[in-house]
């Protein structure tokens, strides 16, 4: 049985092992370098801007969550399920916040 | 597959203690789990009794205000962190799940190991507060802020200790969720697993999505403690109530990981000893992952009174009322198994139904505590505490001996006796309801929780609690000193299943083999629980 575990190993392997070209992985670094740039220059404007810079620092850090799991962390080539289960964590996540800031704005 | 070698049962492939404190077999890892719970639990237990030793009379008999306050706390953290939390999953689910699904290991085994040693390091520093410094924690096992930021007990000691059990439990769930995934035996489709595996499988989410935000929290505690961040503490800036949300917001979850695997043990034993098919098998599986789901958006039912708002009040309680569902669906399910099913009254099935019973009225009394118009009437009195032992301890705690007595014969190859686990669990339930249902009354006539004294007008329901507590503890000893003597001194079992249960643990050899399987296991052609195409067993 200790080998079947091994066979089940490498069927894995063979089955989800996509080669990503360094290519992809060169642009998801762009795409991650540019949007930390917009998150500085949108900060150094901060003041100006006041709590719109607040959603804008957040909706970039969201951008750039979503292009980690998909490209780097290969959730792409994943199968749908595993997608879902992200899915349904984010919305857990959002769900939360807005019942805790549901309580805190209506105290 | 070396058929010389798969024979060998896990309990003799090696010897000496290290082969056991170092094994990566899940079914060792179970034990190590079992005899490090059940230590704890007696401990916990221990502090139960002197709690309510001190509660006999009025006034003080036995220990001082503070002390008092010091032993509710580390009772709730030995009960809740050291055994309610890790109980069914890292007892059975380790020993049970592989065999269960077909495969001879979890995952990954060294992980396993890993979070045994882990739970083992949390322990220690739990129970360390006990001889240094200013003693045990003396904030309730809910470690509130602002409180816990000022006192001086040993607050960052237990705090860290559960950061660190919470790293165990995220490990076991990890491990089961991966193994669920895959390692299935050829031919079981999720639909085709048996129902304990399906509690585990929820569960096992809630411990890797919850368990990180206790963590969190408990470490903010300790920053505020140390660094005096203003996280919580009003005179600085924080919020309180923010450190209340933090921490139910696993907590509430939490209770699902306590009842959610009980839940998987029921379904498994009622089908054993009615013999039928368990009725809903879907009904039942769903309703976890609709359990564990709803369960993360409720956790405000324990801050009605806190100065919440009134619009997030009316929210929480109704969603509260939506958890009701799911779990109705698993009772009505479960009876109706039960239904002109062939029932076999053994000790196992016994303490199923008291968990029916008893999970029942911890049930309702929830809603009643969900009801935002009688949470303000009740919230911290002993109804609160009458509900949550009944839900708790009544529910998950007997579910857990239920299992115990169910798998033993196949876990140590040797069968206690029956009729004195059948006395046993008599007036262990005896002794429990004594024990908790005067909580219930007391606390209707508003006895308030977490106070060594009370009014002489509580005497009454307090006394019968008290002798209620003797009287489980003496059942609590006849059971474990029966299956302690049959472990060593037990008729020998060698039959495959002892119950005529028909999931795959009833295929392997008793004790089973270091491999789990001697040959290949043969999956019933109907789900797991498919006694119509077997009517050998059916008798
Ligand atoms: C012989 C068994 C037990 C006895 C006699 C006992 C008794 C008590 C008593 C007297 C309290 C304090 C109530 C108060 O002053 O507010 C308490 C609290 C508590 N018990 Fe138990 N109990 C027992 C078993 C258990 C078990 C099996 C669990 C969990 C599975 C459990 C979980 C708790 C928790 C979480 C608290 C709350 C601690 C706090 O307020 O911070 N108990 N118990
Ligand atoms: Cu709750």
């Amino acid at each position: 049985m200790a080998q079947s575990h091994d066979q089940q190993h490498e069927n894995h392997h063979e089955a989800t092992h996509h080669a990503v070209p360094y290519s992809e992985h060169i642009r998801t670094l762009i795409a991650l370098l540019f949007l930390t740039a917009i998150t500085v220059v949108v900060s150094v404007f901060g003041a100006a801007l006041a709590t719109l810079s607040v959603f804008t620092a957040l909706f970039i850090a969201t951008v750039k969550v979503v292009v980690v799991a998909y490209y780097f962390m290969h959730l792409k080539y994943e199968k749908k399920i595993y997608s879902g289960l992200v899915i349904l964590v984010g919305i857990l996540f959002v769900a939360l916040s807005v019942l805790t800031a549901l309580e805190y704005l209506n105290r | 597959m070396a058929t010389a070698t798969a024979q060998v049962s896990y309990l003799e492939a090696k010897k000496g203690i290290l082969s056991w404190l170092f094994s990566v077999d899940h079914k060792r890892i179970g034990l190590l789990y079992l005899y490090s719970l059940i230590t704890f639990f007696l401990v916990g237990v221990t502090l139960g009794l002197l709690m309510r030793y001190e509660l006999l009379n009025p006034g003080k008999d036995l220990v001082e205000a503070k002390t008092y306050n010091q032993i509710f706390t580390l009772h709730g953290v030995i009960m809740i962190f050291l055994f309610i939390i890790p109980s069914i999953p890292a007892v059975f689910g380790n020993f049970f799940l592989p065999i269960m699904l077909g495969t001879d290991d979890v995952s990954f085994p060294r992980l396993n190991l890993l979070s045994w040693w882990v739970y083992i390091i949390g322990a220690v520093m739990a129970l360390s507060t006990l001889v240094f410094g200013d003693g045990p924690a003396d904030t309730g096992w809910t470690f509130y802020a602002p409180y816990s930021v000022k006192t001086g007990t040993n607050v960052s000691m237990s705090v860290l200790a559960a950061f660190i059990l919470g790293f165990s439990s995220i490990l076991t769930g990890l491990n089961f969720i991966v193994t669920i995934h895959r390692l299935r035996a050829p031919g079981m489709t999720f639909t085709k697993m048996p129902l304990f595996a399906w509690a585990l499988y929820a569960t096992s989410w809630i411990q890797l999505l919850a368990t990180p935000i206790i963590g969190i929290t408990l470490l903010m505690i300790v920053a505020e403690r140390t660094l005096g961040v203003g996280l919580f503490d009003p005179s600085i800036g924080g919020d309180p109530i923010l450190y209340q949300h933090l921490f139910w917001i696993y907590s509430h979850p939490a209770v699902y990981i306590m009842a959610l695997p009980a839940f998987g043990i029921i379904s498994e034993l009622l089908p054993t000893f009615s013999r039928r098919t368990i009725f809903g098998y879907k009904a039942i599986a769903y309703s976890s992952l609709a359990i564990a789901f709803v369960g993360y958006f409720i956790w405000g039912h324990h801050m009605f009174t806190s100065g919440m708002s009134g619009t997030a009040r009316f929210i929480f309680s109704m969603l509260t009322f939506l958890v009701a569902i799911p779990t109705a669906i698993k009772v009505f399910n479960w009876v109706a198994t039960l239904y002109k099913g062939s029932i076999h009254v053994e000790p196992p099935l016994l303490y199923a139904l008291a968990f029916i019973f008893q999970f029942m009225i911890g049930g309702f009394t929830g809603l009643i505590l969900g009801a935002l118009a009688t949470d303000i009437h009740l919230h911290d009195t002993y109804f609160v505490v009458g509900h949550f032992h009944y839900v708790m301890f009544g529910g998950t705690g007997f579910a857990f001996f239920g299992a115990l007595h169910y798998w033993y014969p196949k876990i140590w190859g040797r069968m206690y006796n029956k009729a004195v686990a059948n006395i046993a669990f008599v007036i262990f339930f005896i002794g429990f309801n004594t024990l908790y249902f005067p909580m219930f009354i007391s606390g209707l006539m508003g006895m308030p929780r977490r106070y060594y004294d009370y009014l002489p007008e509580f005497h009454v329901p307090n006394i019968v609690s008290t002798v209620g507590s003797w009287i489980l503890a003496i059942g609590l000893l006849i059971m474990l000193g029966n299956l302690i003597v049959a472990r060593f001194r037990g008729r020998k079992v060698t039959e495959r299943d002892p119950w005529g249960g028909i999931t795959l643990e009833w295929q392997t050899p008793t004790p089973p083999p270091v491999q789990n399987f001697d040959s290949l296991p043969e999956l019933p052609l109907n789900g797991p629980y498919d006694y119509e195409n077997k009517p050998q067993i059916k008798d």
